[in-house]
């Protein structure tokens, strides 16, 4: 069994080296200049140039780089937050508070979450014109709170501690939204966390959204942004790399801090059924 | 809890906020989504919507651009969904197998998943590019003439579904990993004892207490590929000739480049339609075989 474990030890690092790899040929490239992006003679680069983030980052009007990162800083932290607030109140109504019905409205919400997402992008269009909201982040930010995850995943985190702390401090007199506040987010916050976490990175990715919702290049997310700019210098490979570079090294960070979290909260997915 | 609900009259209020978002941006749109299929709302014409029945729907039986979508589609779903479900399924074997190194693994395995489908798009576009790309790189040092991937009809489809199992994988390998550390390993054990093959394992212990899992990885990269948008969009912009032009791209184009809303409206309903159907087949042909 040993030595079967080593050779599955060799093989799964070759794979790993096979799905980063891409990730390292971008990073490499977006280093290389021009002549060297076209005529490649070895993955690392000769001369090491920070020529295509120069030109990546200096301001233009028809691609303010700098203007997209802000946008989707401010898009995805608004989401994360406002995601976070919104879906804890109705969790902890569902889960600590048991309003009338709480079982039938967890269904409703649970069911909303199997409808794919394109059914909604046309009616929301028209909705947000109404509205006078496209074209500004309202258009990605309001609409993010009405989604269902993080209300199905805190109700289940609620329901998994005992409420004795929050029955002592309501004894005591404290309001219900003390409650809440001082001593049911607190215990949540491992589960705010994960649901953070995924909310920013689902955020900071969402393209049909942003594709659709937007019209003035300055208001673009990060993801749009690139998209659209690169359909214009098709074959600068070196100049799009280190766009992507740039507009992905935010996540990856994330990632690298977070990554215990992602990977075990993603692993139980699978296991409810 | 009793004296948790007895201020039940202030408890209503905490759901004020979700519920008035569930309200204005689920209930609402839906139903108007509903009402849209069966109206004529062209945005480049004057005439305000006008109710047409079951026009949109007989139009999109005849469309001959809705008949090939729904190929492309059904044909992506075909190749990717056995390739996504037997690879993640034998990396998490992989994995589980290491004695070394698994979370390093594991963990970069799931590194793509985080990158944007636009990067990710752009990554292997580049990849894949006729004159400068990596592979033609490759082929040209062994000394074969360049191959323009994702500009032969034939090719392109495939080449998205290599670029979407890189991206996807990730995800599925950890959700089936987590579930096979969860098999007793007493059920090994007493096999072993009894002299089972490795295959034998696998085929009569692992595969039948991994079942649910599996047939939740089914459906879910099933309900993905029907979506698919963001790299055939990228990548090929649908072409060439159409022929990766899947069902959510034609969506989009026929609201947001021909902006015909109610047809669009329609189209998505078919397409959700669809993904029930092959869910709820899925799941009643392997729930059979399983149980």
């Amino acid at each position: 069994m040993k030595v079967r474990g080593r050779i599955a030890a060799i093989v799964m690092l070759a794979v790993a080296v096979v799905f980063l790899s891409p990730a390292v040929l971008m990073v490499f490239t977006a280093f290389k200049s021009p002549d060297e992006v076209l005529n490649p003679s070895s993955a690392i680069p000769h001369h090491w140039t920070l020529e295509n983030f120069a030109r990546t980052l200096k301001y233009s009007e028809e691609a303010p780089f700098a203007q997209w990162l802000l946008n989707s800083m401010l898009i995805s932290t608004s989401v994360t937050f406002l995601v976070l607030f919104v879906s804890s109140l109705t969790a902890f109504a569902i889960a600590r508070l048991k309003i009338k019905g709480s079982g039938k409205i967890l269904a409703v919400i649970v069911a909303s979450m199997m409808i794919p997402g394109q059914l909604f992008l046309i009616p929301v269009y028209l909705m947000l014109g109404w509205f006078h909201w496209l074209d500004t982040p309202l258009a990605l930010i309001v609409p993010a709170t009405a989604g269902g995850f993080g209300v199905f995943m805190l109700t289940q985190f609620m329901r998994s501690i005992p409420p004795s702390l929050e029955e002592a401090a309501l004894i005591d007199g404290c309001s219900l939204w003390g409650v809440y506040s001082q001593i049911c987010l607190p215990l949540c916050t491992p589960a705010l966390a994960t649901l953070g976490i995924f909310t920013f990175i689902g955020s900071w990715n969402d393209f049909l959204g942003p594709l659709v919702f937007m019209d003035s290049v300055r208001n673009y997310t990060l993801p749009v942004g690139i998209a659209l700019y690169q359909s214009s210098y098709f074959t600068e490979y070196g100049k799009t790399l280190a766009t992507s570079v740039l507009g992905t090294a935010p996540l990856v960070i994330v990632y690298c801090i977070f990554q215990k979290r992602i990977i075990s909260s993603m692993a139980t997915t699978g296991l409810k059924d | 809890m009793s004296s948790i609900k007895s201020q039940s009259r202030h408890a209503n209020l905490f759901v004020v906020p979700y519920g008035m978002s569930f309200l204005v941006f689920i209930v609402c749109p839906i139903l108007f989504a509903a009402a849209l299929a069966f109206t004529q709302l062209d945005l480049t014409s004057r005439e305000h919507l006008h109710f047409v029945g079951l026009d949109n729907f007989r139009e999109a039986l005849k469309d001959p651009y809705f008949i090939q979508a729904t190929k492309v589609t059904c044909v992506y779903a075909i190749m990717i969904v056995p390739a996504f479900v037997v690879l993640s399924f034998g990396l998490a074997l992989g994995l589980q197998a290491m004695t070394f190194g698994r979370n390093a693994v594991r963990g970069l395995i799931f590194l793509p998943g985080m990158f944007n489908v636009v990067v990710a798009s752009i990554i292997w576009r580049w990849f894949y590019d006729g004159e400068f790309g990596f592979f033609n790189y490759l082929l040209k040092r062994v000394g074969i003439m360049p191959i323009h991937w994702l500009g032969e009809k034939t090719l392109a489809l495939p080449s998205i579904v290599v670029m979407s199992l890189w991206w996807g994988l990730g995800g599925a390998t950890i959700i089936l990993l987590a579930a096979l550390q969860q098999i007793p390993t007493h059920l090994y054990e007493a096999a072993m004892i009894d002299g089972a093959t490795s295959r034998r394992l696998l085929t009569n212990i692992t595969i039948p207490q991994m079942r649910h899992v599996l047939l939740f990885i089914v459906v879910t990269s099933t309900i993905g590929a029907f979506q698919v948008f963001g790299q055939t969009f990228m990548m090929t912009n649908g072409g060439p000739d159409r022929s990766t032009t899947g069902l959510v791209q034609l969506i989009y184009d026929t609201a947001f480049n021909k902006y015909r809303l109610g047809y669009a409206a329609a189209l998505s309903w078919l397409l959700f339609a669809m993904i029930l159907v092959v869910i709820i087949v899925q799941a009643l042909l392997l729930r059979r075989s399983i149980d």
